[in-house]
């Protein structure tokens, strides 16, 4: 096919010779990533798919848009692409992070899953793409934030569950006065009736003062009476947020546990992070290096 | 209406035929003895099991007494359920069910060496038309299991197991060997049951077959129920583990025994079930309630939706 139009080229003007070269780049740029893709050379997919990525971060070079002229010409084939990749790229990320699974929950788009226990929590995506974690900030954070109270010995909802089990006690407390609550009632409404039987002509300014002091004093006694009658099914539901709360805890003391497994600190588990590009991608070319030698 | 019958017969007969008829119930009044005491030979001698067997079964149904005999001294048909069990048992050179006898009557119960002789074993016949019969502690009034000698089943009771075995006994203090003892000598009762005479045995939250599902009262569990699980195993040291399959979680007690709980039904219904796996299958779910002090408070804590159901028809 080339060589037939070769000839032809001679005779084209400027502008159809820009066309037919731009169209030759492209048709070149594709059968490059099929070629790639039949020979299983992720790295030179990685090098074609972002190009100026490539070229910054493993050849120190200066930015470069031009690098990723044609990489526009596949965006629609991106779910199929990360999907081809993900298989490598999993088997690399199993070894150095062994706490996350996946899931791709839908083509080349994975979930990731934080550890093996119970009710594991999801923690955000894999961009195979850009060989990165996308981490949900929400739970990166709780993360982070349990890291530094471990320095105080305190767990991430440490501070909550006294706070409820102390509204808990509380209210054991309240229960078990009721019988005191019952005392000081009577002792009250007798007082009152006595207050109601004092008429006086010259005091009776004092003497509504008083009553109003006992009526008050008797409210407040229903108040608690009320509350501690509701105080079983708020106990019910404190225990229940307690539950919850130590359940998140013992997941994040888990998810601690296993970054220093790995990484020995939270900081070097976030620097690895940020160099995964990078350690993937040289895992890749030494892996191409050891297979050239070989031939 | 046949005695109401004779009756009526004999008061219009001679002398002679009432003489007659007077000795006639008397041979089969006698006779009926005859064959009594043959049971009983059988039953306390053979060694043959099938014999024993059948001989329990004639007599647990049995009506010594007759219109013209009746016997002072007479054990209970419950009794001979007792018998049956101790001589199956000792067959097999099991002694440790010792049956004992009251003072001054003939009623048999059972006391093992293994707990204190406060609690008295004994069986109660069931009165319907289901028949068959509870190997129930006095004290307590739990049935450990139901028998049905003619249907060749067995059924074991968790409930009963744990109130008696883990309440009373454990958390009072007696050690886990001397509850084994007595457990070895039940399931040993199963067992025997099965292999001998081919009963059909339900050993329920004593069964150490990998493959056993200990089904939860609550068919639909609530999740909090595991998330307490996952908290209080953390605390001890063990991690409940997403299950790997389907949906639930497993947990490693020690190297090789693990215990799983998950969803065994069908979608739409769900049917939350315990498993205990370990390579030697001699593991129950009772045997990790007995070892594993977090595993058991869990269970105990949280007994009305985890509780291993029995089979429904004879443990209503």
């Amino acid at each position: 096919m080339e060589k037939q139009n070769q000839p032809d080229l001679e005779n084209q003007d400027q502008p159809t010779r820009e066309l037919t070269d731009s169209l030759q780049q492209k048709l070149d740029y594709l059968t490059t990533l099929r070629q790639a893709i039949t020979a299983g050379d992720d790295r030179l997919i990685y090098e074609l798919i972002d190009g100026d990525h490539y070229h910054q971060a493993l050849l120190n070079e200066d930015p470069n848009p031009t690098r990723n002229a044609q990489v526009g010409l596949i965006t629609d084939v991106h779910p199929a692409v990360s999907h081809y990749l993900s298989t490598k790229l999993i088997d690399y990320l199993a070894h150095e992070y062994p706490f996350f699974y996946y899931e791709e929950t839908q083509p080349g788009e994975f979930q990731i899953y934080f550890g093996n226990w119970w009710d594991r929590r999801k923690f955000g995506k894999l961009n195979v793409l850009d060989v990165k974690f996308e981490f949900s900030a929400e739970e990166f954070n709780k993360l982070q934030k349990t890291f530094e109270l471990a320095h105080a010995h305190k767990r991430f909802n440490t501070d909550a569950i006294q706070k409820i089990s102390a509204a808990s006690d509380q209210l054991q407390k309240l229960i078990d006065a009721q019988d005191d609550r019952d005392a000081q009632k009577d002792d009250l409404r007798q007082q009152l009736k006595e207050n109601g039987q004092r008429n006086s002509l010259f005091d009776s300014g004092r003497i509504k003062e008083e009553r109003q002091q006992i009526i008050d004093e008797l409210s407040k006694l229903a108040d608690e009476d009320e509350q501690a009658n509701n105080a079983h099914a708020t106990m019910k539901d404190n225990e229940a947020k307690i539950l919850t709360l130590s359940k998140e805890d013992t997941i994040l003391a888990y998810e601690k546990q296993a970054i220093e497994n790995a990484f020995k600190s939270f900081e070097n588990f976030n620097e690895r992070n940020r160099s995964l590009y990078v350690d993937y991608l040289t895992t890749l070319i030494g892996k191409a290096q050891v297979a050239s030698d070989d031939e | 209406m046949t005695n109401d019958n004779k009756k009526i017969d004999s008061a219009t007969l001679s002398t002679h035929g009432k003489l007659s008829m007077f000795n006639e119930g008397l041979k089969s009044g006698l006779a009926n003895g005859q064959k009594f005491t043959a049971l009983m030979d059988e039953l306390i001698d053979t060694s043959d099991g099938e014999v024993l067997l059948s001989a329990a079964q004639k007599l647990a149904d049995f009506k010594l007494d007759s219109a013209y005999v009746t016997f002072p001294h007479q054990y209970k048909n419950a009794d001979y359920y007792l018998i049956f069990m101790s001589r199956l048992l000792s067959m097999h050179q099991d002694e440790k069910a010792i049956l004992n006898s009251r003072a001054h009557s003939e009623s048999l119960y059972h006391v093992f060496d293994a707990i204190t002789d406060d609690y008295t074993f004994l069986y109660q016949v069931v009165t319907n038309d289901n028949g068959g019969a509870y190997y129930t502690e006095q004290t307590t009034g739990e049935s450990l299991f139901y028998i049905h000698l003619e249907r060749r089943l067995l059924r074991f009771n968790s409930r009963a197991f744990t109130n008696l075995f883990i309440n009373k006994l454990l958390l009072k203090g007696t050690g886990v060997d001397q509850i084994n003892s007595v457990l070895a000598t039940l399931i040993a009762f199963g067992h025997y049951l099965r292999d001998d005479f081919g009963f059909n045995v339900d050993f329920n939250i004593l069964d150490v077959d990998n493959a056993a599902k200990y089904e939860l009262r609550e068919a639909n569990l609530n999740g909090e129920v595991v998330d307490k699980l996952f908290v209080t195993a953390a605390q001890n040291n063990h991690m409940l583990r997403n299950s790997p399959k389907g949906h639930g979680a497993e947990i490693e007690l020690q190297s090789g025994l693990i215990v799983d709980i998950f969803d065994a039904g069908k979608p739409g219904s769900a049917k939350w079930v315990l498993t205990v796996r370990d390579q030697g299958q001699r593991v129950s779910w009772f045997d990790v309630l007995l070892h594993f002090d977090f595993m058991r408070n869990w269970y105990l804590a949280n007994i009305d939706a985890l509780e291993i159901k029995a089979d429904p028809l004879v443990f209503a």
